[in-house]
C-alpha cells in the first residue's frame, strides 16, 4: 500500500450559523487519484479550501507528509507542493500559451521583458500532456479542456505534487473527458497525487483509487474504488449515493389540489445547445420538479420558459401557442421566475422594498399614470405581512436584509406581476432553515390559488418535500417523470441523474 | 420630527451640499456684501442655467450609468444652429423647435451608438462631441453670427417676467418637470433599476435599451435648448463659446450625489451641486481671482465630491 500524504486530523470549520466541517478525519495516499464526493455543501470545497490556505480551520489539523501543514494562504500552500485547479481557469484568453506559462516569472530588465528564451521544462510538459497546443496560439483559441491542461502544466512545472480538480469536466467534451483521464493516469506516473472532485459518478469508477463521501460536513466514509466495485458497477453506484444522501425523506410533502382537465403550461421539444427534445405539461396547482446535476439542463429549460435563450420546440400557455424570444414576451404570457442568483438578478440593493416590489408591473401603483407613493406603500406592507418579511420598515434597502427576507422581495415582486406561472431556480440557496420552511409554505400557498409552478432544484430534499411531480434529467434530456409520494425512493432518483438506467442492472 | 427621521435627513447628500451651499454664500456676503445683491443673483442664476437644463436630463441618464460628454459640442452646433435659422428668417419659436429636434437628433445618435452599437458612452459621446462641435466651426468659420438676427433673437436669453430673467423662468420650468419625472414616473424609476441591478432590470422585463436611448434624445434635447439660450443671452451665435460646458453639467451632476455607476441619483442634488460650483466662481470673480485658478478649484472639487460619493453612498 502506498503511504499517506495526506492525513486529516479531527477538522473542525465553523461559519457563523453553520458547522461547515464537523470532525473530518481521512488519510489521502501518495500517487492515488483520491476522489470527494457529496452533494452541494456537504463539505468538500471547505476541506479543499483549509488544505490551500483559503480558510483556516478551528479545530484539527493536516500532516502533509507527516508534518504540519497550516497555510495561511494560497501561496504558502503552494510553496507545500498543492495546486488547485478552478473551474474558473486562472488563464488570461489574449496572450499567448507562451505568455501564459511565462506570466508573473517574466524575465525582465528595468520592467522590459526580454525574450523568454526557455520556458523550460513547462513547455516540455505541456507537450507531453498535449502535443496540439502550439505555444504561440493565443489562448482564447483553445478549448475549455485545453486550457486546463495548460493549468496543469503549469501546476507540475511549479513542482506540484498534490493537484486538485474541481469539477474538471463540468464544461468539456466526451473526446476531451477521455484526454484528460489520459492525462491524470499520466500524472500518477510522475509520481502526482490527484484530488478529484466530481458530480459524476461514473468518473470516480474510471479513475478513481479511493474515494471519499462527505455529507452535511462528516466524513461519512472512505474506500478503495476496487473493494466498492466488487458488485459491479451499478450497485457500487447505489452504495455510493446511498452513504452521499443518507436518508432523505417526504416527509413534508401533501399533495397539492390539482386540477389536471386544466394545462397552464405545454412544453413540446425543447431543442438548443443544451437541451435535447424536452417535453412537459404544467397544470393547475401543481408544483412540478425539475432535478438534475450541474448541467444536465434545469437551469437552462428556465431560460428557455423565460424568454432568455433562443430554442426549437413549441410552448403552449392555456391552449394558445406562444413566442418566447424576450423577457417580455414570457411576463406577457403570464410567466415570471425567480432567478438562480438572487443579488445579482434578483433585487435592487440600493432601492427600498418598497421601491423594489411593484417593478414587474408598475401599473399596480400608478395613479392617473403617474407613480402613488401611497399605493407603493400600500402595496409593500401587504407583501411585508403577506410574507412575512422581517425588516425596519418598507423603507429599508434590500441589500441590508437577510438571505431569506430577501428572497421573499424577489417572491413580493413576481407575485405582483400577477403571473400565474411561477418559474423558481434554487429558491432557497443560501436561506437558512426557518426561512427555508417558510418559503416551501408560500410556494405550497401560490399552488392552493390556482397558480403553476415549477421549481428547479439541486438540493433533493427541498424536490421531495415539494413537488407533486419530479422530472428527473441528465445531460438536457428527461430521463425519467416521477410521481411523488412519501415513500419515494431516493434511490432511484441519484441512480437516474447520474445516468443510471433503473432496472436495467 | 423623530429622531431617526432627522438622522435620516442629516445623511441625506442633499441635505449636506445644501449646508455647504449656505456656508458658501455666507462667507462670500460677509466679505463683499454686493454679493447677495439682485443683480449678482440674477447673473448667477443665469450663468448656471444652461448647466442646469442640460444636468437634469443628465442626472437621469447618469442613474443608468451612461454619460453625455458630448453635451458641449452638442451646445454649441445648437447655438449656431439657432442663429443660422433665425438669420434665415424662420420665426424664432419655430427656430428654437428645430434646434432642440437637431439636439434631440444628436442625442439620438449617441443612444443608437450606445445601445445598438454597444460602443461605450465615453467614445461614443467623445466622438459625437469632436464631430458637432468641429461642424460647428467649420460652417461658421469660427466666426460670430451676429449681423441681421431679429430683435426677437434676444427674447429667450436677454426677456424678464417681472424681475425675474426668462432663462431663470426655463430653469425652474424643467427643474419641476423633472423632478416629477424623476420622483413620479415610471422612466425614473426604470433608471434607477437599470443603473441598480441591470440584470435584475432585464429579468424584471424592463427594456433598459429603450430607456437609455430616450435619456440621450432627452439629454441631446436639453443642450438644444441650453444652446439657444446660450446664443440668445449673448445676441449671437458663437462658435468659441462653451468651453468645458460638458464637464461643468458632469462636476454638478457628481457632486450632487449621482455616481458614474449609476443606481442613486437627485436633481435636486444636481441643482444644488451646480449652484455651488457657480457661487464658488462667482464669489471669486468678485475678489478678483484670475480664472484660472478657478479652473484648478473645479478640480478639487469635483475631487472632493467624488470622495463624499463615496463616503455618503455607502
Amino acid at each position: 500500500m502506498e503511504e499517506v500524504i495526506i492525513d486529516a486530523k479531527r477538522l473542525v470549520k465553523r461559519f457563523p450559523g453553520v458547522v461547515a466541517l464537523t470532525d473530518i478525519s481521512f488519510q489521502i495516499r501518495k500517487n492515488t487519484v483520491h476522489c470527494l464526493v457529496g452533494e452541494n455543501g456537504a463539505g468538500k470545497s471547505t476541506f479543499i479550501k483549509i488544505l490551500t490556505g483559503v480558510y483556516q480551520a478551528d479545530e484539527g489539523e493536516i500532516l502533509l507528509n507527516g508534518k504540519v501543514h497550516k497555510p495561511k494562504n494560497i501561496r504558502e500552500s503552494r510553496k507545500a507542493g498543492i495546486t488547485a485547479i478552478y473551474q474558473e481557469l486562472n488563464v488570461v484568453d489574449d496572450l499567448t500559451v507562451e505568455q501564459n506559462l511565462s506570466l508573473g516569472k517574466e524575465k525582465h530588465r528595468w520592467g522590459i521583458v526580454q525574450r523568454i528564451s526557455d520556458l523550460g521544462k513547462v513547455a516540455s510538459i505541456l507537450k507531453d500532456l498535449d502535443p496540439r497546443i502550439k505555444l504561440n496560439q493565443k489562448v482564447a483559441t483553445l478549448s475549455v479542456a485545453q486550457k486546463q491542461v495548460i493549468e496543469i502544466a503549469k501546476a507540475i512545472s511549479s513542482d506540484a505534487n498534490i493537484i486538485v480538480m474541481d469539477e474538471p469536466t463540468a464544461a468539456i467534451s466526451e473526446e476531451e473527458v477521455r484526454r484528460l483521464f489520459e492525462i491524470i493516469q499520466g500524472l500518477k506516473q510522475q509520481r502526482v497525487t490527484v484530488i478529484y472532485i466530481s458530480h459524476r459518478l461514473s468518473e470516480i469508477f474510471e479513475i478513481g483509487d479511493y474515494v471519499t463521501v462527505f455529507r452535511d460536513g462528516q466524513m461519512i466514509n472512505t474506500l478503495a474504488v476496487e473493494e466498492l466495485n466488487q458488485n459491479g458497477r451499478s450497485q457500487a453506484s447505489v452504495e455510493l449515493v446511498k452513504m452521499m444522501l443518507g436518508k432523505v425523506l417526504a416527509e413534508h410533502y401533501t399533495p397539492s389540489d390539482i386540477d389536471y382537465q386544466t394545462k397552464m403550461l405545454e412544453a413540446q421539444n425543447l431543442t438548443n445547445n443544451t437541451l435535447k427534445k424536452v417535453s412537459f405539461d404544467l397544470h393547475k396547482g401543481e408544483i412540478l420538479g425539475f432535478y438534475g446535476l450541474v448541467g444536465s439542463g434545469k437551469t437552462e429549460t428556465a431560460r428557455v420558459l423565460y424568454g432568455l435563450d433562443p430554442f426549437e420546440g413549441k410552448v403552449i400557455i392555456k391552449g394558445k401557442e406562444c413566442r418566447l424570444g424576450k423577457v417580455r414576451d414570457a411576463i406577457k404570457a403570464g410567466i415570471t421566475m425567480i432567478p438562480e442568483e438572487r443579488r445579482a438578478e434578483g433585487i435592487f440593493g440600493v432601492l427600498s422594498i418598497r421601491e423594489n416590489i411593484p417593478v414587474m408591473k408598475m401599473g399596480n401603483v400608478l395613479k392617473n399614470r403617474v407613480i402613488s407613493r401611497f399605493k407603493e406603500r400600500n402595496l409593500a406592507l401587504s407583501y411585508i405581512q403577506k410574507l412575512r418579511v422581517a425588516a425596519r420598515n418598507e423603507e429599508q434597502s434590500v441589500s441590508f436584509l437577510s438571505g431569506g427576507n430577501q428572497q421573499k422581495v424577489v417572491i413580493s415582486k413576481c407575485l405582483n406581476s400577477e403571473s400565474k406561472i411561477f418559474l423558481m431556480d434554487e429558491p432557497t440557496r443560501g436561506v437558512d432553515v426557518g426561512a427555508k420552511e417558510e418559503i416551501h409554505n408560500i410556494i405550497r400557498e401560490l399552488s392552493k390559488e390556482g397558480c403553476a409552478i415549477i421549481v428547479f432544484s439541486s438540493e433533493l430534499p427541498e424536490i421531495v418535500n415539494l413537488c407533486d411531480r419530479i422530472i428527473l434529467m441528465y445531460e438536457g434530456e428527461i430521463r425519467k417523470v416521477l410521481k411523488n409520494h412519501k415513500d419515494i425512493d431516493s434511490e432511484e432518483i441519484m441512480h437516474i441523474i447520474t445516468g443510471g438506467q433503473w432496472g436495467a442492472s | 420630527m423623530t429622531k431617526a427621521a432627522l438622522k435620516g435627513l442629516i445623511q441625506r447628500q442633499e441635505f449636506v451640499l445644501f449646508a455647504i451651499l449656505v456656508v458658501i454664500c455666507t462667507v462670500f456676503t460677509i466679505i463683499t456684501p454686493l454679493f447677495l445683491s439682485a443683480y449678482n443673483i440674477g447673473n448667477l442664476l443665469k450663468a448656471v442655467s444652461m448647466i442646469v437644463i442640460v444636468a437634469c436630463g443628465g442626472t437621469l441618464l447618469m442613474m443608468t450609468a451612461n454619460f453625455d460628454l458630448s453635451t458641449g459640442g452638442n451646445l454649441i452646433f445648437s447655438n449656431i444652429i439657432f442663429a443660422m435659422t433665425c438669420l434665415a428668417g424662420v420665426p424664432v419659436v419655430l427656430a428654437l423647435g428645430i434646434t432642440i429636434l437637431c439636439g434631440c437628433a444628436i442625442g439620438a445618435i449617441n443612444g443608437t451608438l450606445v445601445t445598438r452599437f454597444a460602443v461605450t458612452p465615453f467614445i461614443a459621446t467623445l466622438g459625437t462631441w469632436f464631430v458637432f462641435k468641429g461642424i460647428a466651426k467649420a460652417i461658421t468659420d469660427n466666426n460670430e453670427i451676429k449681423a441681421g438676427l431679429p430683435k426677437s433673437f434676444d427674447f429667450l436669453g436677454q426677456a424678464q417676467l417681472g424681475p425675474v430673467p426668462m432663462p431663470v423662468v426655463v430653469l425652474v420650468v424643467i427643474v419641476v418637470v423633472f423632478l416629477f419625472l424623476e420622483r413620479k414616473t415610471l422612466l425614473g424609476k426604470y433608471s434607477m433599476a437599470i443603473g441598480g441591478n441591470p440584470t435584475a432590470a432585464y429579468l424584471s422585463g424592463i427594456d433598459g435599451n429603450k430607456i437609455i436611448f430616450l435619456l440621450y434624445t432627452i439629454t441631446g434635447g436639453l443642450a438644444g435648448l441650453a444652446g439657444s439660450i446660450a446664443a440668445s443671452r449673448i445676441g449671437s451665435g458663437n462658435p468659441r463659446m462653451g468651453d468645458g460646458f460638458e464637464f461643468d453639467v458632469i462636476i454638478a451632476i457628481i457632486l450632487g450625489g449621482t455616481p458614474l455607476s449609476g443606481g442613486r441619483g437627485t436633481i435636486l442634488g444636481t441643482l444644488i451641486g451646480a449652484l455651488i460650483v457657480a457661487v464658488i466662481g462667482s464669489g471669486l470673480n468678485m475678489l478678483g481671482m484670475l480664472s484660472f485658478w478657478q479652473l484648478v478649484l473645479k478640480g478639487v472639487i469635483l475631487l472632493f465630491a467624488i470622495l463624499l460619493n463615496e463616503k455618503l453612498g455607502k
